[in-house]
Order: C-alpha cells, then structure tokens, then sequence
C-alpha cells in the first residue's frame, strides 16, 4: 500500500510537462543514438550527460533513464535490418531478426522487438517498484566495512563476466582506479599523481574519461576498420502480427521478463547475459526450437524482452545501495554526482522525488517507446543510410561540446583525446573498457570506505572478515574472481 | 621481438607503469598525525597489483591478440586515406581543434572540424556535407547558450 502510496507521488513528478518532454527526448535520443552501430547505451548516456548536468537530479535521471532503455531498444533496429547490433545485448536479436529481415519480414521483426521491449520493460519497473524499498531497508544497517566489500564484488563481477581474459579485465580495473584516486586526498589534503598540474587538482572528471573511452575511441575504432561505407538495409515492410502470433510470444515474453529482470538485478550481469539466457531459455523450452537461428519470432521476443527488463533490474542495485553493478549503470551513478545526488539505501527518505519519479516515469517512457517506435519505425530505419563519413565527424562534435561544456577547460579536450586512443588500445588488445570505467567511479568510494572503516576498527583489517555480511560479500566476490582459474586448474589436474 | 606477442610487449609497457607508479607512491608525503591508513596506501596497493597482473600477462596464452592490419582494401588507398592515417589525421585535428576553441571561437572551429573530417573521410557531397554540419553545429550552439546558459566561446564571431 506504501509503495502504491509512493508511486502515485511518484506520478505527479514524472508527469510534470517539463518531465514527460524529457522522458520523450530521451526515449527518442536513446533509440537514434543505440541505433548506430557501434554506438551503445554507454555512449549514448556518455552523450546525453552534458544536457543533463543542468537539470535538477529528478528531471536529469529521468532523462538518463530514458536514454538508457532507448539505446538498449535502438540497438534492436540495427540488430534487426542490418545485423550490426548497435549494443551487445542486441545480440541475441540478430540470431532470428536478422533472418526474418531476410525473408521480407523485417517490418514483423521489428513491431515483436517493440511489444516484447514494452512488456519486458513494464515486468522490470513493477519488480523495481517491489523488491527496491525491500533492499533499501536490509542496506540501511550496512557500514563502511559492508560498502567497501559490496564494492569489491561489484567490480570483480564485472571484471568475471566480461568475455574478455581474466586479467586484462583486472587490469583494465586497476587502471581505473588508479585514474579515480588522482588529484587532491580528501582526507589529509595530500596531492596524488597531479604531476604538478594545476588541472589536475580536483582528478579527473569521468565524462572525459567515459566519452573518451566509448564514444571516441568507437570513432576511432570504426575508422581503422575502414567501415565508411554505409551498410545496404533491409527493407521495413508491414508492422503487423497476426493472433496466432501474439498467442505464441506471450509466454515466452512473460518468462524472459521475469528471468531478465533478475539478471539485472545481479552485480555484472545486465542486459547481455540476460539476452542471451532469455534466448537459449525460450529455444530449449519451445518445440519448433530446431528453427530458432531462421527467424523463429520466439528468437526475437525472448531476448528482447529480458534485455529491456534487465535494464529496470539494474537499477535495483545502483538505487538502492548505490553501487552500479554495470559499466552503463557505473555512468548514471557518475551522472547522479554529478548533479549532487549520492544514490544508496538512505536515497528513498532524502530524496523520495528522485527515486519515485525515475520509477513512475519509467512507465511513462515505455508506453513513448512503443508509442513512438511502432508508427516511426520505417522513419527511424532511414538514420541508418546517413553517410558514416558525416556521422563520424558529428559524433566528434558532440564528444567535444560534451567536454568543453561541462568543464570550460582546454586541457581535458588533450585528456579526452588521449583517452581516445587509449580506449582504441584496449578495443584492438582486448582489453574490455567496462570494468575501467566502473572502477573509476568506485575506486575513490572504495579507498574512503575502507578508510573509514579502519578508522573506526582503530586499524584493524579483520574488520572487513568479522563483519558477516561484509565477509560473506567479499567470499562471494573472490569466488567470482577465481573460479575460472580453479575449474582451469581442476580440469588440467583431471586432464593429467 | 618477432617471438614476443603483443601480450608480451603490453606486459612490459604495463610493467614498466606499474614500477613508475610504485616509486610515486613511497613519493607520497605522510600525514603529520598519526592514522590507520594514509594516502599512500592505497596507491602502493594498486601499483603492485598492476605489477603482479602485468607478469601474469606476460605468460598468459589465453585472449593474446594482435591490433589487426591494414586490410586488402586499405593497402590499394594511396597513404594519407589508409585506415590507420585517419586516425593520426583525426587525432591531430582534435589536438588543433582545442587549440583554436578559444581565439576563433566555437561555431568556426565545430564547423571547420566537422566539415573538413567528413570531407577527409570520402564524403563528396559539399552542399549535403556544409547544410548538415552548420546545422548541427549551430543547434548545439543555441542549445548549449541559449537553453542550457552554457558558455561557449564566441571567437572572432561576435554574436
């Protein structure tokens, strides 16, 4: 009844005009920007941070939001009549969408990636509603030993799943922290690894990393590729699915909504790994699985609707604890200070506008999503014959005016550029970015949780063990750490 | 070197980092009272986990990759349109653009940018290409000044 209560507050925000338009330009903003290949929901949020660094922190997240689940259905579009997935948890999409553009039935393909990201999207913001006021009360009693821990099993959970090696993930991680902890100490006002710059006094800002990172190394990235010629689209088609049809994915969306909201909710998971779990879920279960991979509608309604709802899961985490469990949801918490918002379990009483009014209008931006992409979808699918040429330069642009605009500074227009390239490196050596940019917004909370916590235990280590959940928390994340070197060293022992 | 994969060669540059990061981190001056943890712990943790990973790197066959190439396609351009020189061009482009920000201002110096990449990149169509890329650029402008009270440099344009 609370959370009823709480909602319909909730709703007076989220239907502010000034809100709703922002819920509008983000939906619209997402699904462009998520729609070109290459160009995901990291990028996407990297882009949109300049714009909402002026609001205040309800309508800004409210707009992040909505380019988060935008981006996430934009990539769905590329997936679909191109097979270049715009994001990688539209992966799984292009398995069957791209076959059923093939055959003629892009327009088809593209109206079941709407409905099944509608109902996933809808599915997650109920469970948000639900399980995040629950969570919030359980972190309420966490301390700095607890926090630092959580943090812990974010980043190596992240750094586990990232399909990339182990230890170039841990690097990558390492990296970012080392970027975080630049600048003035705020404990003891000591200087760390300014270098003598004066810019360097207050570290370095995380949009110039972020854009760097994603956004201009991606440029880099697709100019080295040599990709400049526009890829041939398939052809749209009609929109329509028959009853039969609607009989067949209802279930199908239902499970993976539910299964995709829960791998949103996990620390590294999202909306990837719930993708793909919806789709091998729905091809082991359905009984024509054996056409799945030819454009079986199942193989497209199915991970799109667990990658809509794992994306509503993975706020559940970064609200109410205010750790991020995602490199894209890292960027929304750097987004949230930014604009001098700390998010965690003491969110829902200090600043009940931000976190109803993001949920309520969650809901909002999932009926624009389906009430802007059914009838523009043939409109929206024209973005993908702009010339890579003009694209490129433009999003170059706007990596620029993102930096310039937030910090008035020419020397982070170097930093972003040398960021850039850095960021190419590690896409060409297989470095994923992820975790980096994680840790960089962790890293600095890490060092003053642990801090803090040795401060109060008189400097006393085991702090971090004696403390159940801290203890358990930080099993949990060594275990997802090592546990593919174990079952490396357990199969080399049974091997010999 | 031809033995050495590119793991090896990044473990070394990673390696070489780490020790350089570590002697900043004993650099690191003390607190004058006495605490638990001081600013320089942190640091030395990172810096010889970075160390440490940096010699796992060094042996770890799994994941090893080689930066691709020039492609087939790539070798028949002549040298300044090749992949790999675009993105040195484009480099040096965004290094002249944040020089030029302030004196010429931001409309000139975004057009110049936009405009003359994607002319370098291959797109042949002047009028398509300037239409576009004033517009985007004064869009942003008006946004950025008008909307959201950003300032951006006006240069040699006075308005």
């Amino acid at each position: 009844m609370e959370s009823l209560t709480n909602l319909v507050y909730g709703f007076q925000i989220a239907l502010d005009p000034m809100n709703i338009f922002y819920v509008f330009i983000g939906v619209f903003a997402g699904t462009v920007i998520g729609m070109l290949p290459g160009l995901g929901p990291i990028s996407a949020l990297a882009l949109m941070i300049p714009m909402a660094f002026t609001m205040d922190p309800a309508s800004g997240l409210i707009l992040m939001a909505g380019v988060y689940y935008g981006a996430i259905f934009g990539g769905s579009t590329s997936s679909i009549l191109l097979n270049a997935p715009g994001v990688a948890g539209t992966v799984a999409t292009s398995f069957d969408g791209y076959p059923m553009a093939k055959k003629g039935l892009a327009g088809k393909a593209l109206a079941l990636a709407a409905y099944a990201s509608f109902i996933g999207g809808t599915i997650s913001v109920l469970g948000l509603m639900l399980i995040a006021p629950l969570l919030s009360q359980v972190a309420i009693s966490f301390g700095p030993a607890e926090y630092f821990a959580l943090m812990v099993l974010g980043l190596t959970a992240v750094v586990s799943l990232s399909d990339k090696s182990l230890i170039k993930g841990m690097i990558a991680a390492i990296f970012g922290m080392m970027v975080s902890i630049m600048g003035i100490d705020l404990q003891t006002g000591t200087e760390r690894y300014t270098f003598n710059h004066i810019e360097l006094l207050d570290g370095i800002d995380f949009i110039v990393v972020a854009l760097g990172l994603f956004a201009l190394a991606e440029v880099f990235y697709m100019l080295l590729r040599g990709g400049s010629k526009t890829q041939k689209r398939n052809i749209v088609g009609s929109l329509k699915l028959s009853r039969q049809e609607v009989k067949e994915i209802a279930m199908p969306i239902t499970r993976s909504s539910i299964l995709g909201f829960f791998t949103g909710v996990l620390p590294g998971a999202g909306a990837t790994i719930g993708s793909f779990l919806g789709y091998s879920m729905e091809k082991r279960l359905a009984r024509d699985g054996d056409t799945f991979g030819q454009g079986n509608i199942k193989g497209v309604a199915a991970p799109e609707a667990a990658n809509n709802a794992a994306c509503g899961g993975s706020f559940v985490p970064l609200l109410t604890l205010g750790v991020p469990g995602s490199g894209t949801t890292a960027i929304l918490l750097g987004a949230l200070l930014v604009m001098g918002v700390t998010p965690g379990p003491m969110m829902l009483e200090q600043r009940p506008d931000v976190f109803w009014g993001v949920i309520a209008s969650m809901y909002i931006g999932n009926i624009f999503l389906l009430v802007l992409n059914l009838p523009l979808i043939p409109y929206f699918a024209r973005l993908l014959d702009v010339p890579r040429p003009l694209l490129l330069s433009m999003i170059l642009i706007f990596c620029m005016v993102g930096v310039y605009g937030m910090s008035f500074s020419v020397f982070n227009l170097f930093l972003l550029l040398g960021f850039g390239l850095i960021g190419l490196a590690m896409r060409l050596y297989g470095f994923p970015a992820a975790p980096m940019i994680l840790a960089l917004i962790l890293g600095a909370l890490m060092e003053e949780s642990m801090r803090r916590a040795l401060q109060i235990s008189g400097g006393d280590w085991w702090v971090f063990i004696q403390k159940p959940i801290s203890m358990w928390l930080l099993i949990i994340a060594f275990l997802s750490l090592f546990m593919p070197l174990f079952k490396f060293v357990y199969r080399r022992i049974r091997g010999f | 070197m031809k033995s050495m994969n590119a793991n090896k060669i990044i473990s070394v540059i990673i390696a070489l980092i780490s020790i350089a990061y570590i002697w900043m981190a004993y650099q690191i001056p003390q607190f004058p009272i006495p605490r638990p943890v001081d600013s320089d712990l942190f640091p030395k943790v990172l810096g010889f986990s970075l160390l440490i990973l940096s010699i796992l790197l060094f042996f770890d066959k799994t994941g090893i990759s080689d930066a691709p190439a020039e492609t087939v396609e790539g070798d028949r351009l002549p040298w300044y349109r090749r992949p790999t020189m675009k993105v040195v061009v484009t480099s040096v482009a965004i290094a002249a653009y944040a020089l030029l920000l302030v004196p010429v201002g931001f409309v000139l110096a975004s057009l110049s940018l936009c405009f003359g990449l994607a002319l370098y990149y291959g797109y042949r169509n002047h009028l398509v290409n300037f239409v576009s890329s004033f517009g985007v650029v004064i869009v942003l402008y008006l946004i950025m000044t008008r909307v959201m009270e950003v300032y951006l440099p006006k240069g040699i344009i006075p308005y």
